[in-house]
């Protein structure tokens, strides 16, 4: 049976297209350009998606999750939440029943507690942003590099205070002016990230973390938050589509 | 009739004794028709963004509510009062401190007392008496509260509701019981609510206008307001000074967590809900909440402004629901 996830994200819509266990395709795109090409009388209607359209996929079942949900709901589309979609999507690429996942997105840092399988437990961050995946951008934004280049430097990270993704920008700017190597700051910014997320991840202490979300792929706040945790983190094969993967999981079960 | 105002709960025999009108400052703000106007006017009028929404509520409301004097509880709640009470002077608000003593020291608090009495130009005695009127009236939202969580025919928004209005009693006592009868009589015909998942809510009243009802969509029903309750003086003691030491709210953080802890037992409560208000001083109790209330998932919900629920925060008591009642299921199966 194909079935589809779709995790509607600060950032990003995420989709991942299932036809039993089998993930056949996933895909991401800008969630207001989703918007633009959904929404259309007063509804979100995702067959007009030009990647479904060109695959030609036909699902049985959709299930979503995210923000936006409560607004506009996608047609013909069952919800669960954020936090069980993640669990279910981690559970399933990493083949562990219990762990510790951290979820890093764009706003959002979800910290849930996995035991046989289920949500035990769940922290999020407080109602800022700091040291998110969106800090992050700004930051490699105002270098003019890519978030992947910002990555991979860990070497003498330069102590930044401001994990604000505004006023992180301001120290940014001082940093350069007074001469510092972009190397060095791009390092800071990945420190920077690791000592914000370290207290929260903690408070579900494990041997093992399961790292989803965009900040998953940078390598450089791996690295800093596992020293920090002196754990092994775990990054599934498809970290950015955990929770579409999930919703996916979702949808064949509930048919089943 | 004097009218006078009060920023959190005090002993409002005194005002009510003197023929005054207590009025909540919190309840005109959350109660007005737009809230958000009165916080605007104290941004406006400078006040700080990084100052919590109930003083600055309190401000607007303070300069709308047409009120003489304001009792300031200035120990006990939070130091933001006492320079609320400043700025209002400057605006011709006068204004008298109201101190609870930290270490709960009886003599103390009597004085405390006594001074309003001499404020008001009454005997103690007087507010001795008020107090047993009082009672009666809150010995009806007692059963309330029981019935919130013994029969289950009342909401969580209908347990605030009331019992938070005991700080002031609507300004009118005799009113305010006319319109709590009512409702007794009208809740005690109605069916048990269905909601499957027992939450606690721990913390300051909520600055969320929806909170309740949402949790309602979600299967889950507040039996537990835990300041709320206090507001009602819930304790068997017929000594007006013992009553205001044994209210919890503006003491230690310890005596509310055993407060807590058994009300929890007894109302078979499977989840809690800790409310913080942005920038308040109380938000650092959530690292004693979680560990001595660690047999129960805690979930912190923090709040700024008068309004609807984000929807970041719809989102997490979504899934908070979501996972308690996963475990109510396996642990019934």
């Amino acid at each position: 049976m194909k079935t589809l996830g779709v995790d509607v994200g600060s950032r990003y819509v995420k989709l991942a297209a299932f036809d039993g266990e089998e993930l056949l395709f996933s895909a991401k795109l800008d969630t207001i350009k989703f918007y633009t090409l959904c929404r259309h009388a007063g509804k979100v209607d995702i067959s007009r998606l030009p990647v479904l359209m060109e695959k030609d996929f036909a699902y049985k079942r959709v299930v979503s999750t995210g923000y936006g949900r409560y607004n506009v709901r996608i047609e013909g589309s069952a919800v669960i939440s954020e936090i069980k979609a993640h669990t279910l999507g981690a559970a399933c690429q990493s083949g562990l029943s219990d762990f510790t996942l951290l979820d890093l997105g764009g706003q959002d840092t979800k910290v849930i507690r996995v035991r046989g399988g289920e949500v035990d437990d769940f922290v999020m961050n407080d109602k800022c942003a700091a040291g998110s995946g969106r800090y992050l951008e700004n930051i490699a934004t105002i270098l003019g590099i890519t978030p992947e280049e910002l990555a991979w430097h860990t070497d003498k990270p330069l102590s930044l205070s401001a994990t604000c993704a505004i006023f992180g920008e301001s120290e940014v700017v001082g940093a350069i002016a007074e001469g510092a190597e972009i190397a060095h700051i791009c390092a800071g910014a990945n420190l920077s990230v690791a000592q914000r997320l370290a207290p929260l991840a903690r408070r579900y202490g494990s041997d093992k973390y399961v790292v989803t979300g965009g900040v998953a792929l940078n390598g450089g706040v791996l690295k800093f938050l596992g020293e920090k945790l002196g754990a092994e983190l775990i990054v599934p094969r498809h970290p950015l589509f955990n929770g579409a993967i999930g919703c996916a999981i979702e949808a064949a079960a509930v048919t089943a | 009739m004097k009218r006078v105002g009060i920023t959190t709960t005090i002993p409002a025999e005194f005002i009510f004794a003197a023929g005054g009108v207590p009025v909540d400052l919190n309840n005109i703000f959350i109660a007005d028709a737009a809230p958000m106007g009165m916080l605007e006017r104290a941004e406006r009028d400078g006040l700080p963004r990084s100052v919590c929404g109930w003083i600055k509520g309190m401000y607007g409301a303070a300069l709308a509510a047409n009120v003489e004097h304001i009792i300031a509880v200035s120990d006990g709640d939070c130091s933001h009062t006492r320079s609320l009470i400043e700025i209002l002077e400057m605006e011709g608000v006068k204004s008298l401190p109201f101190a609870y003593p930290y270490d709960r020291d009886y003599a103390l608090l009597k004085r405390q007392m006594e001074k309003l009495a001499a404020f008001f130009g009454i005997a103690f005695a007087d507010a001795e008496a008020m107090m047993r009127r009082m009672d009666r009236i809150r010995k009806k939202l007692h059963r309330i509260d029981g019935m919130t969580w013994r029969e289950n025919t009342v909401s969580g928004f209908e347990n605030h509701l009331y019992l938070v209005s005991a700080s002031d009693m609507d300004g009118d006592m005799n009113r305010f019981e006319q319109k709590v009868d009512a409702f007794l009589a009208e809740a005690a015909a109605r069916e048990p609510f269905p909601h499957e998942i027992r939450l606690a809510y721990i913390g300051v009243p909520p600055i969320f206008t929806d909170i309740y009802p949402f949790l309602e969509t979600r299967g889950a029903r507040v039996v537990f307001n835990e300041v709320q309750r206090q507001f009602t003086f819930p304790f068997d003691t017929d000594d007006l000074v013992e009553r205001y030491r044994r209210y919890t709210y503006p003491y230690d953080v310890f005596s509310r967590v055993r407060d807590i802890e058994a009300e929890l037992s007894r109302r078979g409560v499977n989840g809690i809900i800790h409310y913080v208000q942005s920038f308040c001083h109380h938000q650092m109790e959530d690292v004693v909440f979680r560990k001595h209330l660690a047999g129960i998932p805690l979930l912190t919900v923090e709040g700024d402004a008068p309004g609807p629920l984000d929807a970041r925060t719809r989102l997490r008591i979504e899934g908070f629901c979501e996972m308690l009642g996963s475990k109510r299921r396996k642990a019934a199966s």
